[in-house]
C-alpha cells in the first residue's frame, strides 16, 4: 500500500424516510490505499451502498469527515463535487448506460463532459472498449448487448477519464454467473495489471472473496475486516 | 463540455422523440407565422397606402377649412376672396379657393352620375398639383371659358375597361339642387369637356381625384350662387417644418383664428401612426399565440425532465456540473425554438402572399372605395413587406419565448440530486 486515497473518519449519514430518521451509517472509519482491491460485504440495508455513494460524492454525509486524496469532501461546493466525480469511476448494478447512445458514444460521454475533442474521445473510447473485449460491439446500442457486455461498456466508461479509483455497486448483481465471472476477471486484471484502485460493494460472499481485502458491514458500521 | 457537444447531446435527445418535438415546434411555428404574416400584411398595406397618399398629396401644401378649434357649430364662412388674403402671407407662393358640391351629371348617352363638382382656378391648381392635374386627353386651359369642364379618369371610364361615357368635346349637363331656397330649385347648365385627366389613383385631400369633375372657380361661384368656399389650398415655398408651422400660424391669425389649417405632412403622420397602432395591436394578438406555444414547451419539458431523471443522474455521476445540465436543456429548447422560428417565418411569409393574392388587389381597396367616395379612386395593389427588422425580431422573440419557458424545467433538472436521480425508476 503506497498512499491513502480515501479516508473516512466517523462517517455518518442519516436520511429521512417520511418523518422517520434512518441512520444508514453510524460512524464508519475506513482507509483505502492506492492500488487496493477492497470488497464491502454486507446484507441489504447494512449501509454499504450509502457508503459507496458518499465516497463517490453522489451524496453528502450528515456527520464525520471524508477525505479523498487528503481533500475534505464535505467542504466542497456543487461545482467542485462535480469535478471530483469526474475523476471517480462509477459502475452500477443496472449499468446506467444512455440507451440512445452506442457503446462507443456511452464511453465517450464522460470525456465529452470533460471537454475532450471528438478525435481524442473516439480514440480513447475505442482503446477502452478493446481492452474490455468489446472491439466488435462498439456501434451497438445497450439494448443490443447482453448484460455482461453492457457492464463491460459501463466499466470502460468508468475508466474513460483516468479515474483515481473505481466504485462498483453490485457490479454482477444483474448478470448471470458465467458473465459475472468474466466481469470479475476483468476487474481483477484492471487492479493487478493497471493498478486501478477498486472498491466493490456486494452481498455475495463468493464474489467478495475475490478481493484482497474484505470489509464486513452491518447496521451502518464496519463489524469486521479480513485481509487475504 | 464544449458547446458543440452540448448541442449534439441535446439534438440526440430531441431526435429520440420526434413526434413530441415536432408538435412542440409546431406551436412555435404557428405563433411566429401569425406574427410574421400579420406584420408583413399590415406593413404591405401601409407601404401601399402611403405611396398612394404621397402621390395625391403635396407635402408643401396646407389646406385651410372653416372651423377653428374645437366645437361643432361654426358660423364662420370661408370666402373665395380669403384666398387673396392668404396669398399675401410670407412663404405662400399660391393660394386657391375650392368650391365643391355634389351634383348629378348627364352624360352624352343619357346616363346620369352623382359626382363632386369642384370649382378651382385651373391654372393655379395645375401649378400646385403639377404631377397629378395632368390631361390625358385634351388640354388643361389656363384661361378657361365659363362652360369648360375637366373630368377625372373614372368619370370618363368608370369601369376601367374602355367603356367611355364621355370624352373631350362632349357636352355634359350639370344638375344641382339648391337647398337654400324654398321651394328647392334645380339649377342646370350645359358644359363642354375640354380635358380628361390622366389616371391618378390613390387618396387625396384637396388634390385632384379620378372621380370628380372640375369647373372654373368663377363659374362655380355664379352657378352655385355663393361667395363661400369649402377650402383654400395653400402652396408654400418649401416643406420645412418651420415654414409649415409659421405659415399655418399666420393664416390662422389673418382669418381671425376661425379656420383650421391642415398640413398634408401632418395627415400623413397621423395615418402612419394609426397604422403603427394597428400593427402593434395585431402583433400583440399574434404574440399571445406564441406565449401559448411557450407554455406548451414548458409543459413538455417538465414531463421530459421527469422522464429523464435517471439520465440526469447518470450525467451528474459522470461529473456534469449543474450549469451544464441547465445548458443542455436550454440547448434543446433553443434548437426547437430556432427551428420553429425559421419555419414560422417562411410559413408566415407564404401565408401573407396567399392572403394578399386572394384579397389584396381588389378587396381591401374596394371596401375603402365604398367608404369614402371622395377620397379614394382606383384599387390599390398590396404586396406583403417583410423587413429585416421583422425577421430579426421574430428570431429574437421566438428564441426568447422558448428559452424563458424552458428556463424553469431546465433549472429543475439542474437541481436534481445525483443519488435521488439515479434511484428514480
Amino acid at each position: 500500500m503506497t498512499g491513502t486515497i480515501i479516508k473516512t473518519v466517523d462517517l455518518r449519514k442519516t436520511y429521512m424516510q417520511g418523518k422517520i430518521p434512518v441512520e444508514a451509517l453510524r460512524g464508519v472509519n475506513l482507509e483505502v490505499g492506492e492500488g487496493e482491491f477492497l470488497s464491502v460485504l454486507g446484507p441489504s440495508g447494512s449501509g454499504k451502498s450509502t457508503l459507496l455513494n458518499l465516497i463517490g460524492a453522489l451524496d453528502k454525509p450528515t456527520g464525520g469527515r471524508l477525505f479523498i486524496e487528503n481533500i475534505d469532501v464535505s467542504a466542497l461546493n456543487e461545482n467542485q463535487l462535480a469535478d471530483l466525480r469526474m475523476r471517480i469511476g462509477f459502475v452500477f448494478q443496472f449499468f446506467n448506460l444512455i440507451p440512445r447512445f452506442t457503446a462507443r458514444e456511452n464511453v465517450e460521454l464522460p470525456m465529452s463532459i470533460a471537454g475532450l475533442s471528438k478525435g481524442e474521445r473516439r480514440k480513447r473510447a475505442e482503446e477502452l472498449l478493446q481492452m474490455v473485449g468489446l472491439a466488435s460491439r462498439m456501434n451497438h446500442k445497450p439494448t443490443e448487448l447482453s448484460g455482461g457486455e453492457q457492464q463491460r461498456v459501463a466499466i470502460a466508461r468508468a475508466l474513460a477519464n483516468n479515474p483515481r479509483f473505481l466504485l462498483m455497486d453490485e457490479p454482477t448483481g444483474n448478470i448471470d454467473s458465467k458473465n459475472a465471472y468474466e466481469i470479475i476477471r476483468l476487474v481483477k486484471r484492471l487492479n493487478e495489471d493497471k493498478g486501478v484502485t477498486i472498491i466493490m460493494v456486494t452481498h455475495d460472499q463468493r464474489l467478495a472473496e475475490e478481493a484482497k481485502r474484505i470489509v464486513y458491514m452491518l447496521d451502518g458500521t464496519i463489524v469486521m475486516e479480513k485481509v487475504r | 463540455m464544449r458547446i458543440i457537444d452540448m448541442f449534439s447531446y441535446a439534438f440526440s435527445a430531441i431526435r429520440l422523440r420526434k413526434l413530441r418535438a415536432g408538435l412542440t415546434t409546431l406551436g412555435v411555428v404557428i405563433g411566429i407565422a401569425a406574427i410574421v404574416a400579420l406584420l408583413s400584411i399590415t406593413q404591405g398595406l401601409q407601404v401601399a397606402i402611403s405611396s398612394q397618399l404621397q402621390r395625391g398629396f403635396a407635402t408643401d401644401t396646407l389646406i385651410v377649412t372653416a372651423g377653428g378649434g374645437l366645437g361643432g357649430v361654426n358660423e364662420f364662412n370661408l370666402l373665395v376672396k380669403d384666398a387673396q388674403t392668404i396669398k399675401e402671407i410670407g412663404n405662400v407662393t399660391a393660394s386657391i379657393a375650392v368650391i365643391q358640391r355634389i351634383c348629378y351629371i348627364r352624360m352624352p348617352y343619357g346616363q346620369t352620375r352623382r359626382v363632386t363638382v369642384t370649382g378651382v382656378d385651373f391654372a393655379a391648381y395645375k401649378e400646385i398639383y403639377s404631377s397629378t392635374f395632368v390631361a390625358e386627353e385634351g388640354e388643361i386651359p389656363l384661361n378657361p371659358e365659363d362652360d369648360f369642364i375637366i373630368v377625372g379618369k373614372q368619370v370618363s371610364d368608370p369601369w376601367s375597361n374602355g367603356t367611355i361615357l364621355c370624352r373631350t368635346g362632349d357636352a355634359l349637363e350639370i344638375l344641382w339642387t339648391n337647398t337654400t331656397t324654398r321651394p328647392l330649385r334645380n339649377e342646370t347648365y350645359l358644359g363642354r369637356v375640354v380635358a380628361v385627366l390622366r389616371e391618378i389613383g390613390g387618396f387625396t385631400i384637396g388634390g385632384p381625384s379620378d372621380n370628380r369633375i372640375y369647373i372654373p372657380i368663377s363659374k362655380a361661384q355664379s352657378f352655385f350662387g355663393t361667395e363661400t368656399c369649402e377650402m383654400i389650398i395653400v402652396k408654400l415655398r418649401n416643406d420645412d417644418r418651420a415654414t409649415i408651422d409659421s405659415a399655418a400660424k399666420a393664416i390662422r391669425e389673418a382669418l381671425g383664428g376661425r379656420v383650421a389649417v391642415t398640413s398634408s405632412t401632418a395627415v400623413l403622420n397621423i395615418i402612419s401612426s394609426v397604422f403603427s397602432t394597428i400593427e402593434l395591436f395585431l402583433a400583440g394578438i399574434a404574440a399571445i399565440s406564441l406565449l401559448v406555444a411557450g407554455i406548451g414547451i414548458m409543459n413538455i419539458m417538465i414531463v421530459s425532465v421527469m422522464e429523464r431523471t435517471r439520465e440526469i443522474g447518470i450525467l451528474k455521476a459522470l461529473g456534469m456540473k449543474n450549469r451544464q445540465v441547465l445548458l443542455i436543456f436550454l440547448c434543446e429548447a433553443a434548437i426547437i425554438g430556432l427551428l420553429g422560428t425559421l419555419i414560422g417565418i417562411g410559413a408566415g411569409w407564404s401565408l401573407a402572399q396567399i392572403v394578399l393574392r386572394i384579397f389584396g388587389s381588389s378587396g381591401g381597396a374596394g371596401i375603402m372605395r365604398q367608404g369614402n367616395q371622395a377620397a379614394v379612386s382606383n384599387g390599390i395593389t398590396i404586396t406583403p413587406v417583410l423587413t429585416p427588422t421583422v425577421i430579426l425580431g421574430a428570431i429574437v422573440f421566438g428564441l426568447m419565448v422558448t428559452m424563458v419557458f424552458a428556463l424553469y424545467p431546465a433549472w429543475k433538472a439542474s437541481k436534481l440530486k445525483p443519488v435521488e436521480a439515479l434511484r428514480y425508476e
